[in-house]
C-alpha cells in the first residue's frame, strides 16, 4: 500500500484526451440522428403570443420546429426540467422557446434565425434588492409549480436555519428566506472593541467549461429511452427526465459520456430538451449548445449581496456576525445557495454569536446553478475583507487574528460539534512560508494579502463494484461521473486496497441500467463517499481472493497477505500464488471457486471539511489600474492526498478561477435584460499567461472516515482566493473593494485615475 | 456556429481573384482570423468567398528605399523576420507577436487585418506611426493609399468592391531611429483598449499613433485632450484616454531607448 497511496501516477483518463481519442458526448455516432438548434428568448421577461414557424419549416433539410406544446411534458412545474421550453411566459433573455431539428446541423441554424416569435413585453426584474421589496412587480406572472425535483440535494446540504417568527414583509420574489442565530448577536457586536461591516457585490459568474451542454437522446425499438449526455449525475439526470416527462425509471438509461469540465454546472439541463424532440418525433437527436447558447442558455453561479458586520476584542477574540446575504436566483425556484453562503460566512472561526439571514430572490436573469464551491467564494470575500479591516483596527497582525480563531475539533462550529479540521495546519502552512515574510518589505504597489475558506463537502450513499479478470488485472465498474481525476483516484484506492500495482486497475463508467448507484459528481463528496464504497468493493473481492488461495495453498487466509498481484504466505513469500492463476481457476467451466468478485458500499454521515489559507502576491499599475498577480502560495487540508499531482491540479485550478473571480469574471447584462457578456470576446477568464506560479503547500489531516484518509478537495482551493486577491490590493494600494470583478478600469477609477487616490472613490 | 451558405474558389493569381470578386457580396479570403469567426456568427454572410491564400503575396524585404511587406505575410512571420529586428523597425514585430495566439499568429495576415479594419487592431498604429502606404490592386490598375487614409471608420475602408491589397510599404527610417508599440487589452478579447505605436528620430522628433480609442486608428497630431475618444461600457472614455496617455509615454520611452540601440544597429 505504501508505494500506492499518496505517489505521483498520471490521470488514467490523460492519455486518451492529450491523443484526441476520447470521444465526448458529441462525438459519438447514431443511426438516423438529427440535429437540434435552439431559439431563445430575446426578451427577458415576457408573454410568448406567437411563434410563427412557417418560413423555418420551408427550408431543405428541416424535420419540424417545436414549441412547449410539442413536448410530452408531464408535469406543470416551472423549472427547467419540467419546463424545457417556456409555454407561455419567458422569464429570462436566452430561454429556449422553441427547436428546430434538422437533417443537419447547417439547417437547423439556417432555420433557427427564421422563427420569429411574437412577445408581449413585460417589466423585467432585473435588480435583486429592490426585488424583494413589498409590492415590486414579479419576475414570474404564472404561478410557480412546487415540484422542484431533486437537483438540491446534489450539492452540499444545508439546512434550513430556524424557524423565523418574525416574518419580514417582503415580496414575493423571496423564494426563500432562511434565518440562522445563535446568542445575542447585537449585544455582542455592542461590547466588542472594534466592528468592521461592509456591502459587498459579487456578479453572476459562468462555469466556462471547455465542452459547451450537449445531449443525444433515442428511443431502442423495445421503447426504452437513451440518453447520451454529458452530465455530472447519470442518476439524478435519469430521475429528473422520469418526473419531466412521466416515464417509470427502467424506460430510461442514461449514459455518461466523458466530460468536458462542467464545475457544477451540468445537472439534466439540456437533457430534457433533447429528450422531449426524441420523443415527439420518434427520431434521435442530438443537442449541442454553442459556446454563445451556452452563455445565454445555461446557469451560472448566482450574483449576491452580502451585508456583514463583524466584531472582536481588543486580544483580538473575534465576538459576532450579522448580516444579510441577498442571492440572486435569476428564475431557479427549485433551489438557491442562500442556505449555503450563510452558514459558509462564519469561516473557519469560533464566533461566540450570530445573526445572518439568507435570502433565494427572484428575478428575470438566467437559470441560478451551481458553481465549484457554490455561494462560498462571495462568502469569503465578505468575510476575510472584514477580517482584515479589524486586524488593521486592532493593530493585530491578519494571520495571527485568523490563527487565534480558527476552529479546531470538539470546537462549537455553525453547524455544531467541528469534526476532524485543518484550519490551523493551513494557517500555520502559509505564516510559515517566506512569501509572508516578505510583507514589509515590497516595493511601492505592491501587496500581499490573506485569507481563508473552507468547503464542508457532502455526503451521499454509493456503492462500486470491483471484479478481477483472468489476465489478473481489475476492473472497477462505477457510476460516479469522472469529474477531473475521480477515476484516478478509484483506481489507487482500489489498488492499495486489493494488492495490485494501480496500473494494473482500470475504472469503466456505468450506465444508470446497469452500474452501482453513485450520487452526481459535485459538492466534493465523490472520493469520500464512491471512493469509500470503492475501497469496501476491493476488500470485498480480496476476501474471495484469499479464499481461494487458502484453499490453493492450504493456508489460513489470516496468514496471506497480497503484494503486487501475488498471493504469499506472511513470512513464507515461495510459498505463493498470482492474482492470475488464481482468477483463471475461478472464471471456467467447472471451476471451484466463487469469481474474485466484490460490492461495496458507503453511507457516510460524519463530515470532513477541507479548509483552505491562500497567500496572494500582486503589483497594481496605477496607470493602468491592471492588477498582475506575481505569486501566490495555497496550503490546503487535503485529508490525504491519495495521488498528490491530481491534488496539486485541483489546487492549481481552484486558484485560477479565484483569480478569474477577483480580476476578470462578470456576466452583465443591458438594462433590458439582455446579456452584453455572451462570449469569450467579452467574457474574461483567466488565461495562462494571466497565472503567476501557483506554490501549492498540501498539509495532511486525515479524514478518520474518508478511504485512506482522503477527503473532498475540489471546492475549498478556491473559496478564499478572491478575497486574497482583494486584501493584497488593499495591501498594494489602500483601497478597499467591496464589489468583485477588480477590473482593470475599476481600479483606474478607485485610484482616483492616474494614480492619485480619490477620497470619493476610496471604498473603505 | 455555422455560416451562412457561401461558395467558395481559390484564386490563382490576383486578375483571377480580381476577376471572381465581381460576383456581388464576394469577400477575399487571406487568413480568415476575423471573416470566418464573423461569418461563424452570421455577422458576415458572404455570397462567395475568393481564397488567395496561393498567390505568394507574403514576405518582408528593403527594397527601393522602402521595407515591403507583402499582403499575405502573417503575425508569425512578421515576428520571426530578421529584418525587423532593427531598432528602427522593431514596433512591427512587437506588434505582431502580441496579436491573438500563436494559431491566430500562423494564419491572421497584415494585409486581411487592414481590410478587416477592425478599430481596435494593433498594427494599424503601427503603420501608422511609421507612414506606411498602402499598394492595392483592381481592375482599373494599382494604387497607393497612405495608410491614415485606408480606413473611414470602423469595419470600412476606401477600398473597392474589388480591390485587393497586394503589399505595404514602410520608408526605410535614418538610422538612429527606433520605434515600439506598447498597448493595454481587453482581458477578454485581447484587442487594444489602447494601444500606441512611436517612431522616434535621433533628434528626437516623433510621430505617434493610437489604436482602439476611436473610430479609427489615428496619427496623434496635437494634444490627447483634444481627440475624440471612444468609451464603452467596460472602459469609459475617461479610462480609455487615461489609458492612451500611458501607453504613448511608454511608447514613446521604449521607442527613444531603441532609438540609441539603433545608432549603433549593424546590419
Amino acid at each position: 500500500m505504501e508505494d500506492v497511496i499518496g505517489v505521483r501516477r498520471p490521470r488514467v483518463d490523460a492519455p486518451d484526451k492529450v491523443a484526441g481519442v476520447t470521444r465526448y458526448a458529441a462525438d459519438g455516432h447514431v443511426h438516423g440522428l438529427l440535429h437540434a438548434r435552439l431559439v431563445l428568448s430575446t426578451e427577458a421577461h415576457g408573454l410568448i403570443r406567437a411563434i410563427d414557424t412557417d418560413a423555418a419549416l420551408e427550408v431543405p433539410g428541416v424535420v419540424a420546429v417545436l414549441a412547449a406544446a410539442d413536448l410530452p411534458t408531464a408535469t406543470q412545474g416551472t423549472d427547467r426540467t419540467a419546463e424545457p421550453l417556456a409555454r407561455e411566459e419567458v422569464v429570462f433573455a436566452g430561454q429556449p422557446v422553441a427547436i428546430v431539428v434538422a437533417e443537419s446541423e447547417a439547417a437547423a441554424e439556417d432555420a433557427a434565425e427564421l422563427v420569429f416569435v411574437d412577445y408581449e413585453p413585460l417589466e423585467p426584474v432585473l435588480d435583486v434588492e429592490s426585488a424583494m421589496t413589498q409590492g415590486a412587480p414579479l419576475a414570474r406572472r404564472v404561478e410557480a409549480g412546487t415540484d422542484s425535483g431533486d437537483l438540491e440535494s446534489i450539492h452540499a446540504g444545508a439546512d434550513h436555519g430556524q424557524a423565523d417568527e418574525a416574518a419580514e414583509e417582503l415580496s414575493g420574489n423571496v423564494l426563500d428566506r432562511i434565518h440562522r442565530t445563535r446568542g445575542d448577536a447585537a449585544a455582542a457586536l455592542a461590547a466588542s472593541d472594534a466592528v468592521a461591516s461592509g456591502t459587498f457585490r459579487t456578479p453572476w459568474i459562468y462555469q466556462a467549461y471547455i465542452e459547451p451542454q450537449v445531449a443525444t437522446a433515442w428511443l431502442e425499438p423495445s421503447g426504452t429511452l437513451v440518453v447520451s449526455t454529458a452530465t455530472q449525475g447519470s442518476f439524478v439526470t435519469r430521475s429528473e427526465l422520469a418526473r419531466a416527462y412521466g416515464l417509470p425509471l427502467e424506460r430510461i438509461r442514461v449514459v455518461a459520456e466523458p466530460l468536458g469540465g462542467a464545475f457544477g454546472g451540468k445537472f439534466a439541463l439540456v437533457e430534457p430538451l433533447a429528450v422531449g424532440a426524441a420523443l415527439a418525433l420518434r427520431r434521435p437527436v442530438r443537442l449541442v449548445l454553442t459556446r454563445t447558447e451556452d452563455f445565454a442558455a445555461t446557469n451560472p453561479e448566482s450574483a449576491q449581496v452580502t451585508e456583514l458586520t463583524v466584531g472582536a476584542r481588543k486580544d483580538g477574540t473575534l465576538t459576532a456576525f450579522s448580516g444579510r446575504m441577498i442571492v440572486d436566483r435569476g428564475t431557479n425556484a427549485g433551489w438557491g445557495v442562500e442556505g449555503i453562503t450563510s452558514l459558509l460566512v462564519a469561516g473557519p472561526y469560533r464566533w461566540e454569536a450570530f445573526d445572518v439571514t439568507g435570502y433565494g430572490v427572484q428575478t428575470n436573469r438566467f437559470t441560478f446553478g451551481a458553481y465549484r464551491g457554490p455561494g462560498a467564494p462571495t462568502a469569503a470575500f465578505a468575510m476575510e475583507s472584514l477580517l482584515d479591516e479589524l486586524a488593521a483596527e486592532l493593530g493585530i497582525d491578519p494571520l495571527e487574528l485568523r490563527l487565534k480563531n480558527a476552529l479546531v475539533e470538539g470546537d462549537q462550529g455553525v453547524t455544531g460539534r467541528v469534526p476532524t479540521f485543518g484550519a490551523v495546519e493551513v494557517l500555520e502552512a502559509v505564516s510559515a512560508h517566506p512569501l509572508w515574510a516578505r510583507r514589509d518589505s515590497l516595493p511601492e504597489d505592491e501587496g500581499i494579502g490573506v485569507a481563508a475558506g473552507y468547503w464542508p463537502g457532502g455526503n451521499e450513499p454509493a456503492a462500486a463494484v470491483c471484479r478481477i479478470d483472468t489476465d489478473g488485472t481489475m476492473t472497477v465498474v462505477s457510476s460516479a461521473v469522472d469529474m477531473t481525476g475521480v477515476d484516478t483516484g478509484f483506481a489507487t484506492i482500489a489498488a492499495a486496497a486489493f494488492g495490485l500495482p494501480p496500473e494494473q486497475v482500470r475504472v469503466v463508467a456505468a450506465d444508470t441500467s446497469t452500474g452501482p448507484y453513485a450520487g452526481g459528481s459535485g459538492g466534493s463528496k465523490v472520493t469520500y463517499t464512491v471512493g469509500r464504497a470503492v475501497q469496501r468493493a476491493a476488500e470485498a473481492a480480496r476476501e474471495k481472493l484469499l479464499a481461494a488461495a487458502s484453499e490453493e495453498l492450504e493456508i489460513g487466509p489470516g496468514d496471506l497477505e497480497v503484494v503486487d498481484g501475488v498471493v504469499r504466505a506472511v513470512g513464507a513469500p515461495d510459498r505463493s500464488i498470482t492474482v492470475q492463476e488464481l482468477a483463471q481457476k475461478t472464471l471456467r467451466f467447472g471451476g471451484r471457486y466463487e469469481p474474485i468478485e466484490g460490492h461495496g458500499g458507503s453511507a457516510q454521515v460524519s463530515q470532513a471539511p477541507s479548509v483552505a489559507a491562500h497567500l496572494a502576491h500582486v503589483r497594481v499599475d496605477r496607470e493602468t489600474g491592471e492588477v498582475e498577480v506575481l505569486d501566490y502560495v495555497i496550503a490546503q487540508d487535503v485529508g490525504r492526498a491519495l495521488n498528490p499531482a491530481l491534488v496539486e491540479g485541483q489546487m492549481r485550478g481552484g486558484v485560477a478561477q479565484a483569480i478569474g473571480w477577483a480580476l476578470y469574471e462578470e456576466l452583465v447584462h443591458d438594462e433590458d435584460g439582455r446579456l452584453l457578456t455572451g462570449s469569450f470576446l467579452d467574457y474574461a477568464i483567466p488565461t495562462a499567461d494571466r497565472l503567476p506560479r501557483i506554490e501549492t503547500v498540501m498539509v495532511e489531516v486525515p479524514a478518520p472516515d474518508g478511504p485512506f484518509g482522503a477527503k473532498g478537495i475540489g471546492e475549498a482551493p478556491v473559496v478564499p482566493g478572491p478575497a486574497a486577491i482583494a486584501n493584497a490590493v488593499h495591501a498594494a494600494t489602500g483601497v478597499r473593494f467591496r464589489e468583485l470583478p477588480m477590473t482593470a478600469p475599476r481600479v483606474w477609477a478607485a485610484l482616483g485615475g492616474r494614480g492619485e487616490p480619490n477620497s470619493d472613490a476610496l471604498m473603505l | 456556429m455555422i455560416p451562412a451558405t457561401f461558395d467558395y474558389v481559390r484564386a490563382s493569381s490576383v486578375e483571377d481573384a480580381l476577376e471572381a470578386l465581381a460576383v456581388p457580396d464576394a469577400r477575399l479570403l487571406a487568413g480568415g482570423q476575423s471573416l470566418l469567426p464573423a461569418m461563424k456568427l452570421r455577422i458576415a454572410r458572404p455570397s462567395l468567398l475568393v481564397d488567395i491564400g496561393g498567390l505568394g503575396l507574403s514576405g518582408v524585404e528593403e527594397r527601393d528605399a522602402a521595407l515591403v511587406i507583402g499582403a499575405l505575410t502573417t503575425w508569425d512571420e512578421l515576428d520571426r523576420a530578421e529584418v525587423l529586428r532593427r531598432p528602427a523597425y522593431r514596433a512591427v514585430s512587437e506588434c505582431a507577436a502580441r496579436i491573438g495566439d500563436l494559431q491566430v499568429r500562423n494564419l491572421g495576415t497584415i494585409g486581411g487585418s487592414l481590410a478587416h479594419a477592425d478599430p481596435a487592431a494593433d498594427m494599424p498604429a503601427v503603420l501608422l506611426a511609421l507612414a506606411a502606404t498602402v499598394r492595392a490592386r483592381s481592375t482599373e490598375g494599382e494604387r497607393e493609399v497612405p495608410a491614415g487614409e485606408l480606413a473611414t471608420g470602423p469595419f470600412t475602408t476606401t477600398l473597392g468592391p474589388a480591390e485587393l491589397i497586394t503589399e505595404v510599404a514602410l520608408p526605410i527610417p535614418p538610422p538612429g531611429s527606433g520605434s515600439a508599440y506598447v498597448a493595454v487589452e481587453h482581458p477578454a478579447s485581447g484587442f487594444a483598449l489602447a494601444g500606441a505605436a512611436a517612431l522616434v528620430g535621433e533628434d528626437g522628433s516623433s510621430r505617434v499613433a493610437l489604436t482602439g480609442v476611436g473610430a479609427t486608428p489615428f496619427v496623434l497630431d496635437g494634444k490627447l485632450d483634444a481627440a475624440e475618444i471612444y468609451g464603452d461600457r467596460f472602459a469609459p472614455e475617461e479610462y480609455r484616454r487615461g489609458l492612451a496617455r500611458t501607453v504613448l509615454a511608454r511608447a514613446v520611452a521604449l521607442a527613444t531607448k531603441r532609438a540609441e540601440e539603433d545608432s549603433r544597429w549593424k546590419t
